[in-house]
């Protein structure tokens, strides 16, 4: 486990409140647009992490799940004019249950089948977005309503995803540090040993997905409010692959190197002009030199840092004369 | 004054600075910083790559003569490749990081409904040009206006020519599952029904299918003797003629631009299936019964035929689109004094009968739609030349 | 409506010789390969180019792709398969076969463009002929060619029973003295060049398109799903009944559906008969 260092509690605080006051000290609205892009997408990966990176789901087609929430945001706040927060949630639970319902005949099958069950769900939720046009406005796409006041400025939308995203990263923590969040460890290394030690492996792999589609849902939801319009074209494959590789770059079996990951690959293209031209397979080289070179992922290189060489030289040397003590003593028994 | 020397030394220095701080005030105006919203990559890459050159002309030439009203254009262009969401964090970024004064395009449709209302939401002027018909709205987006036709004008202009002209009345129309396709194949129904027909035959289809034999046989079958195609995709549209070819059926096919524009010739399995083809045009791009062109558009090719090799084998009003939405920029500015959004929009808004290369503009407070309908022509496809059409026959 | 079934059988046969590259890979490493649909696609793309862009004649451009295509499973070995096996990790090779192939079907769509590009004609044939068009016909023959050339070459030749042998029991076969890690390499090479034959045959039903690569993918393990893992006939079963029920589907309910349907079928074969219908009920030792 990461050694207990003094410094960890005040970096986080001290993290906490750079990005609480983020619109404050942000250059211009646009950066704190990209803040609140980065915090949706959080709240997706976030809950995913604990599937992919905890369990060893490898569910790349998770953005199914994400188009599905935002479209049920679009559809109800939108057409249906139902209150965007109670949309917000019942998105959410859409989106729970779609993963339920994919993971139920899924989540049976073995490694391989189960990634190709998630793609292939993935392309029926784009095939279907076109098809049923009179609910999703088909090829046109479909417009969605902001949050009302007061979180309609760029600053405080930016505080309610973040708070959500704080929620779900709160949530997976608690998560990972318990009893459960071993189990689901046990699950992704070796399936046979755990079911071995009485871990009820396809529940706890459905309760897992699900909690997964539930937060797709919402950051799906946010995600729509956020773009003011959503078509099938926002919602590729591709972006599937985005958020498996922000997981799988930062790191299985951690919470901040997923985090990073999300922060970096989505920053990174503003930066670098270039590499936004690149797109699809500028992700594509790091995924494989990641799985190749580093497949505990970056922020396993995070620990390497933390590791503290030992205070003082520590020699392992037997206490002879304990040890024919003890054994003398045994021996008479 | 302790003395005249003194007196005249001060004179010459306040002269001098008279003298100089005109440049000093011209070095300072601030440049009109323009956005240019562009798909480079990705799907209609090809209108938006000759838009870029009629953009970048327009650019040149103004800045050549000092910029407007000594102000120098400084074009930001965004790669958008056809995906909405990078369309709507360039429109951000530009709007509010770079704090531009004026955004062109996005060229899709499906961009520019996801973007025009966020630039409008942040008072910016918006020249749009995408066709789709709900992009402009003088209430909701009261600064945004469109220079390109309506999707309105091209499906009114082909559904003359198909019911008056050719006397068909069984139409099947062939759409696409893109942003554009879905909402033109939409339009063109809800128009045809007004004018009391109802299509016998409806689809969209996924562009990128590569064979059309089905949609074409079950058009077929439905009796349909017209078909009309309101999709931009240009590989879509060449294998629509040449299932039609393939299966020997002499139907006319009337519809958008792009079924007429050179890069299907090579992907027509015989040349022939380009024949009784038709689709809507432009005045600007249509050769007279002389052979000839519009003065301001042989003017504007002239210029354009050195920049592209000697050859102009492009449909030529996408560049005469770009260029006319930086000239229109530029008589903003000049009408306005400024670039102050309000002041703009009125300046456009009070634009009637402007010159322009690829069509003549009138705005007004309650019409944001730039184009008159009498720039629209019906032209014959097969007939390319110079990147421009002949008449359809009448 | 011959011409929708003619559509759906020549489409069944791509997705069976996809699934056959499917079976030989997995013969050799059990891994299943990302980059098995990439395979066909980077034929039909260079076929593509080397016939309309670089003019070479049809059998120059054909003896092309398959190197291509031999080239490239020979690199999805080396670089995604062999460093992943020597590990324990189980699934980082479905990782690594993954990025290889969004590298791969990303390169393409810089190079060569987004647009399915039309593929040339190999043999001189009116456009209009209907059902005896070579479209069809052309991957009908590759795939029943190929079939047969493994069946041969599985039965007949040494280096198949090699094949065999690595197949069935690599850790005996190591102790035989078959350098089980060449074997794997060869069969990932033969898969490619399988994937160059019927990509290339292919072409002109598929034309020449970066997409290509994801579809068949999935298309291939829906095939093997169907026809059960390690089978070559419940590949050609399964690619034939995937090709005809989404032609019929699409013919009569429109292509809305394609991907719906397909994955359907896929789903209800899973649960009733997770093994396929010609597979073996796998028994695992712990």
């Amino acid at each position: 486990m990461k050694p207990i260092s003094s410094s960890r509690p005040v970096l986080l605080v001290l993290s906490l409140v750079a990005l609480v006051s983020l619109p404050f000290w942000a250059p211009d609205e646009y950066k704190i647009h990209l803040a609140t892009l980065i915090a949706a997408y959080w709240v997706l990966i976030g809950g995913l992490n604990l599937a992919v990176g905890y369990t060893g789901l490898l569910s790349i087609g998770h953005v199914g799940l994400f188009a599905i929430g935002a479209y049920a945001f679009a559809i109800l706040a939108g057409t249906h004019d139902v209150h965007p927060y109670v949309a917000l949630a019942a998105a959410g639970g859409i989106g729970g249950l779609c993963g339920l319902l994919l993971g139920l005949p899924s989540l049976r099958l073995p490694g391989f089948y189960f990634a190709m069950a998630t793609m292939a769900f993935g392309m029926i939720v784009g095939e279907l977005s076109l098809a049923f046009d009179g609910l999703t406005g088909g090829g046109a796409g479909i417009s969605v309503p902001a949050f009302p006041a007061p979180f309609d400025k760029p600053a405080t939308v930016f505080w309610l995803v973040l708070s959500l995203a704080a929620i779900v990263t709160v949530m997976t923590w608690n998560v990972a540090r318990l009893m459960f969040g071993r189990s689901l460890v046990a699950l992704r290394d070796s399936e046979v040993a755990a079911a071995a030690v009485g871990i009820p492996f396809y529940r706890t792999k459905l309760a897992v997905y699900s909690f997964s589609g539930v937060t797709a849902g919402v950051g799906g939801a946010v995600f729509a409010s956020l773009q003011t319009y959503i078509t099938p074209e926002t919602f590729v494959f591709d972006l599937g692959m985005f958020f498996f590789i922000c997981i799988i770059i930062g790191g299985r079996g951690s919470i901040l190197g997923p985090l990073l990951g999300t922060i970096a690959l989505t920053a990174l293209p503003e930066v670098a002009a270039p590499l936004a031209k690149l797109g699809q397979f500028f992700y594509g080289i790091v995924l494989l030199l990641v799985v190749l070179l580093v497949p505990e992922g970056i922020g396993s290189v995070f620990h390497l840092f933390r590791k503290q060489p030992a205070k003082t030289k520590h020699v392992v040397k037997p206490e002879l004369e304990l040890l024919s003590t003890a054994l003398r003593k045994g021996a008479a028994r | 004054m302790k003395s005249r020397a003194e007196a005249v030394v001060l004179g010459l220095l306040a002269s001098a600075v008279l003298a100089v701080s005109p440049q000093i005030a011209l070095a300072q105006k601030p440049p009109v910083k323009i956005a240019w919203l562009s798909s480079l990559t990705g799907p209609l890459s090809s209108a938006a790559i000759a838009e870029n050159q009629g953009v970048q002309l327009a650019v040149e030439e103004i800045n050549k003569v000092g910029g407007i009203d000594g102000r120098r254009i400084e074009l930001l262009t965004r790669d958008t490749a056809g995906d909405p969401t990078k369309a709507v964090n360039f429109a951000n970024q530009l709007v509010h990081s770079e704090k531009v004064d004026f955004v062109i395009g996005p060229v899709n449709s499906g961009e520019a409904l996801a973007t025009v209302p966020i630039v409008s939401r942040a008072g910016i002027p918006n020249l749009v040009i995408g066709t789709v018909d709900s992009l402009i709205d003088e209430k909701k987006y009261p600064r945004t206006f469109r220079v390109i036709n309506t999707n309105e004008q091209w499906i009114t202009t082909a559904n003359a020519y198909a019911m008056d002209t050719l006397k068909r009345k069984k139409v099947a129309i062939i759409g696409d599952t893109s942003g554009y396709g879905a909402s033109s194949a939409k339009a063109a129904a809800a128009l045809l029904e007004k004018a009391g027909i109802k299509p016998v035959y409806s689809v969209l289809i996924d562009p990128n299918k590569t064979s059309l034999t089905d949609e074409v046989t079950k058009a077929r079958e439905a009796g349909a003797d017209v078909i009309m195609p309101w999709s931009a995709a240009t590989g879509l549209l060449a294998r629509l003629l040449n299932a039609r070819g393939d299966m020997q059926w002499d139907v006319p096919v009337v519809g958008h631009p792009a079924i007429m524009g050179l890069p299907i010739k090579a992907l027509l399995n015989k040349p022939e299936y380009w024949n009784n083809t038709f689709a809507a045009g432009y005045a600007s791009t249509t050769f007279d019964a002389a052979g000839k062109l519009p003065e301001a558009t042989t003017r504007l090719m002239n210029i354009a035929r050195p920049k592209s090799d000697g050859q102009i084998d492009f449909t030529f009003w996408w560049v005469a689109l770009g260029y006319d939405t930086v000239k229109i920029i530029e008589h903003a500015v000049k009408k306005a004094g400024s670039t102050d959004p309000a002041a703009i929009q009125k300046a456009l808004e009070t634009t009637s009968g402007l010159r322009g290369s690829y069509a003549d503009y009138t705005w007004t407070p309650t019409d944001h739609n730039g184009f008159p309908d009498s720039a629209m022509v019906m032209n014959k496809a097969n007939t390319f030349r110079d990147g421009s059409f002949n008449r359809a026959p009448r | 409506m011959f011409a929708v079934l003619m559509t759906g059988v020549a489409m069944g046969c791509l997705y069976a010789a996809a699934g056959l590259a499917y079976n030989v890979m997995y013969s050799t490493s059990k891994v299943l390969s990302v980059t098995t649909g990439h395979i066909f696609m980077l034929s039909g793309v260079f076929g593509a180019y080397f016939m309309t862009i670089l003019g070479l004649p049809a059998w120059l451009a054909f003896a092309g792709a398959v190197a291509v295509g031999m080239t490239f499973g020979m690199v999805t070995e080396l670089v995604a398969v062999r460093r992943i096996l020597a590990r324990s990790d189980e699934h980082l090779w479905l990782l690594s076969t993954l990025a290889l192939g969004t590298i791969v079907a990303q390169s393409v769509a810089l190079w060569w463009g987004t647009e399915p590009r039309p593929f040339p004609r190999l043999f001189a044939q009116d456009s209009a002929s209907g059902v005896a068009d070579q479209k069809y016909w052309l991957p009908i023959v590759a795939v029943l060619v190929l079939m047969a050339a493994l069946e041969c070459f599985y039965r007949k030749t040494l280096f198949g029973k090699v094949f065999l042998a690595v197949a069935e029991d690599p850790f005996a076969a190591r102790a035989r003295g078959i350098a089980t890690s060449r074997v794997r390499a060869a069969s990932y090479a033969i898969a490619g060049a399988m994937g160059g034959v019927a990509g290339f045959a292919a072409g002109q039903l598929t034309f020449a398109n970066f997409a290509l690569g994801h579809m068949l993918t999935l298309s291939g393990f829906i095939a093997v799903a169907v026809g059960g893992l390690g089978s070559n006939i419940g590949a050609l079963v399964g690619g034939i009944s995937l090709g005809l029920l989404t032609a019929i589907t699409s013919y009569y309910f429109g292509g809305e559906f394609q991907q719906t349907i397909a994955v359907g079928l896929l789903m209800v074969f899973l649960l009733l008969k997770p093994e396929g219908l010609f597979g073996n009920q796998k028994v695992r030792h712990v």
